[in-house]
């Protein structure tokens, strides 16, 4: 009796040991716990946005972490990564290092290895790592559209303006030639009788029938189906459609950064789509600029 | 000690209340108490009470189970107390005497004490006073 | 007023004692565990007889339940993280609840319903009968013999089920995601494995144990505090589960703060 159940709690004991000391070691092993570890020592000026245990990335994959930040006694910070066995073939001597700071998601370090032939990156060797800002290029790459933009507007402000104004230029012009069509049409007799020539009377009506036909054309010019302020319009309407899918997106920004601090793939398309809103933009102000005069002759010259 | 007052502890088999003293105090195996206690029963005739439990035991038997559990320890002195209170089935002294001597090699001194009425299934008249 | 903050007093200065009996019983406890001379032949008997009686004899019953508990757990979690859209964090659920939460906790329900009311029962009854009192008599140290195998008998019992429940639930889970969600095991392993940490797992093994040492201690100290009388047994085995439960739930939120941090 005891025999057997000395026996029972034994297979009982070994078992579910067994079963648990396996499962341990192969996540030990899966976790890569049992590999030898190479370690590389890299140099940064700025230890911000570093930190312990930081995924080491290679064409997306992750080759290793970062083992221990410290700062040397020139106060330059030396980062040593830890890379298992297999994967420390990635890193060359001509590899570089880059921290990539995305505008969502957790930081990374980078390595990029051009030349796969060249010799292993001796592990003595300090290697000085690039910073990639991710958020603040995004943001320099948005400024001058918007400063551009702003051109425009101010621009257009200023035509629109001087349109309206009674005293602008367009309007000046207009007042003085009905004045003179006025009183010309009341003195045809006059300038017949001052110059005793018909046919001089004659031409200056044509001149002045001309001038209106000018009028006409460009009061097409400017306000006609083609005009030149309806594609003004078009255009405005444009960049006010791509200027709301810009705050869509960076809404999503929002909206993904608080759902998944690390959902890359998202991220990735988010960014693609900001990117490609704000080159659109820049062209559609570009197409503006051709259209509309520059700063400098803000008048229309009328011919 | 042999007495009420120290019952057989009831949920182990009647041979680990032997062995347990030896197991206990000199780390005697499993195999060796259970065999050491088997050879003890041996004498008695008593070898399928090992696997007994304490409610399971006769009187006698309960009472050589006791006996056998005193004499386990290292140069035993047994002190029976009150015996015909644990076998009260029994007339006089002479199961008494003859269970204390098929073990007699295994202890010094045996000291009885009861009360003093019954001296007479003692067989003894002038018994000490208790 | 007056009679009632006496309560309150009597109330709190009780649970202190106890408390603290329950506390300093521990620590001797563990002194004995880690003393050689507590390894006798007699002692290393009742720990085997120990874990038959609280881990072998319930095995068949515990493989099925976890089978069956597991599935079914795994299926809940499976569909509830599919409606919601959360697949990305199956790893973490089924690691975090049914690993480190789920599991610890029914072993140990499992273990106290069935264990430790009998191991209060039991000392209240060699109390009363006065068995202790022969081993006393015997020179036998009642520690040694009798609490140190139950209570480490309590810490392998709880930590081994629960693993076995660990792994029980999650292979059966494994099949029930293959069968039901066409997940294939590779995808499954992976994504445990992805969420499975070393800390999360030493964290859930501390907590089997002090899981498995209290729900063995507090019975057993119970069952001591029963008097000379029998109607004192119930009344022992009753306070002493109570006590179990509390501190099944005090050590539950204890681990969850200890994990939060």
């Amino acid at each position: 009796m005891l025999k057997k159940t000395e026996f029972k709690v034994g297979l009982f004991v070994v078992i579910t040991s067994v079963l648990i000391v396996a499962s341990i070691a192969y996540l030990a092993y899966s976790k890569g716990l049992f590999t030898r570890e190479h370690t590389f020592t890299l140099s940064s000026t700025t230890g911000e946005d570093l930190s312990e245990g930081m995924p080491v990335l290679f064409s997306g994959y992750r080759i290793g972490r970062v083992g221990k930040l410290e700062l040397n006694d020139k106060g330059i910070l030396l980062i040593t990564i830890r890379v298992p066995e297999p994967h420390d073939q990635w890193i060359r001597s001509n590899s570089t290092f880059s921290l990539y700071k995305p505008l969502i998601g957790s930081s990374r370090l980078i390595v990029t290895t051009n030349d796969l032939s060249s010799p292993s990156l001796s592990p003595g060797t300090i290697r000085e790592i690039t910073i990639i800002n991710d958020i603040n290029e995004t943001i320099k790459k948005v400024q001058p559209t918007l400063e551009k933009i702003n051109e425009v507007v101010t621009n257009i402000e200023r035509i629109t303006g001087n349109l309206a104004d009674p005293q602008g230029d367009v309007n000046r012009i207009l007042r003085n030639t009905e004045t003179l069509t006025a009183n010309l049409s009341k003195k045809e007799t006059f300038i017949e009788m001052a110059t005793g020539n018909p046919e001089s009377a004659k031409s200056v009506n044509e001149s002045l029938k001309k001038v209106k036909d000018i009028l006409v054309k460009t009061d097409e010019q400017l306000y006609g189906d083609d005009g030149t302020l309806p594609l003004i319009r078009k255009i405005l309407k444009d960049i006010i459609v791509k200027l709301e899918k810009l705050n869509a997106a960076l809404d999503n920004v929002v909206k993904i950064s608080a759902d998944a601090s690390d959902s890359t793939k998202d991220f990735k398309l988010l960014r693609a789509e900001i990117d490609s809103t704000v080159t659109s933009i820049a062209k559609l102000v570009k197409d503006l600029d051709k259209i509309l005069p520059s700063k400098k002759e803000p008048e229309i010259k009328l011919p | 000690m042999i007495s009420l007052d120290a019952p057989l502890i009831s949920n182990l088999d009647a041979w680990i209340n032997v062995a347990l003293i030896k197991q206990y105090h000199e780390n005697l195996p499993n195999k060796k108490a259970k065999s050491l206690v088997l050879h003890f029963l041996e004498r008695y005739g008593m070898e399928h009470i090992a696997d007994k439990r304490n409610a399971a035991l006769t009187n006698k038997e309960r009472f050589i189970v006791m006996l056998l559990r005193a004499v386990m320890v290292r140069n035993a002195l047994i002190v029976l107390d009150r015996p015909f209170m644990i076998i009260p089935d029994i007339q006089d002294d002479r199961f008494i005497y003859d269970s204390l001597q098929l073990i007699s090699d295994s202890f010094k001194e045996c000291h009885i004490f009861d009360y003093k009425w019954f001296e007479d299934r003692y067989g003894i008249m002038n018994a000490e006073k208790n | 007023m007056t009679e009632f903050i006496e309560k309150i007093g009597k109330a709190s200065m009780n649970a202190t004692a106890t408390f603290r009996d329950i506390l300093f019983f521990a620590f001797t406890i563990l002194a004995r565990i880690f003393q050689k001379k507590t390894y006798n032949s007699a002692m290393k008997m009742v720990l085997v007889n120990q874990i038959y009686f609280t881990s072998v004899q319930i095995l068949p019953l515990f493989t099925v339940l976890s089978i069956i508990l597991g599935s079914l757990l795994i299926g809940i979690v499976l569909q509830i993280i599919k409606n919601l859209g959360l697949a990305e964090y199956l790893g973490r659920i089924l690691m975090g609840l049914v690993v480190t939460e789920i599991s610890p906790f029914v072993t140990v329900l499992l273990v106290a319903l069935r264990s430790s009311s009998a191991m209060n029962a039991e000392i209240a009854v060699m109390k009363v009968n006065k068995e202790l009192r022969t081993l006393d008599t015997y020179n036998i140290d009642v520690i040694d013999y009798l609490f140190v195998p139950r209570i480490i008998n309590g810490v392998v019992s709880v930590l081994l089920l629960s693993a076995l429940f660990s792994i029980l639930a999650l292979t059966s889970g494994m099949i029930f995601s293959k069968l039901i969600f066409g997940m294939s095991f590779d995808v499954y392993t992976n994504v445990l494995l992805k969420s499975a940490d070393i800390y999360d797992i030493d964290i859930y093994l501390i907590k089997c144990c002090i899981f498995g040492f209290f729900i063995t201690l507090i019975p057993i100290r119970s069952g001591l505090s029963a008097s000379d009388d029998l109607t004192s047994i119930p009344i022992a085995v009753l306070q002493g589960m109570v006590k179990v439960f509390i501190a099944i739930i005090f050590i539950e939120v204890l681990s969850l703060i200890l994990i939060s941090l």
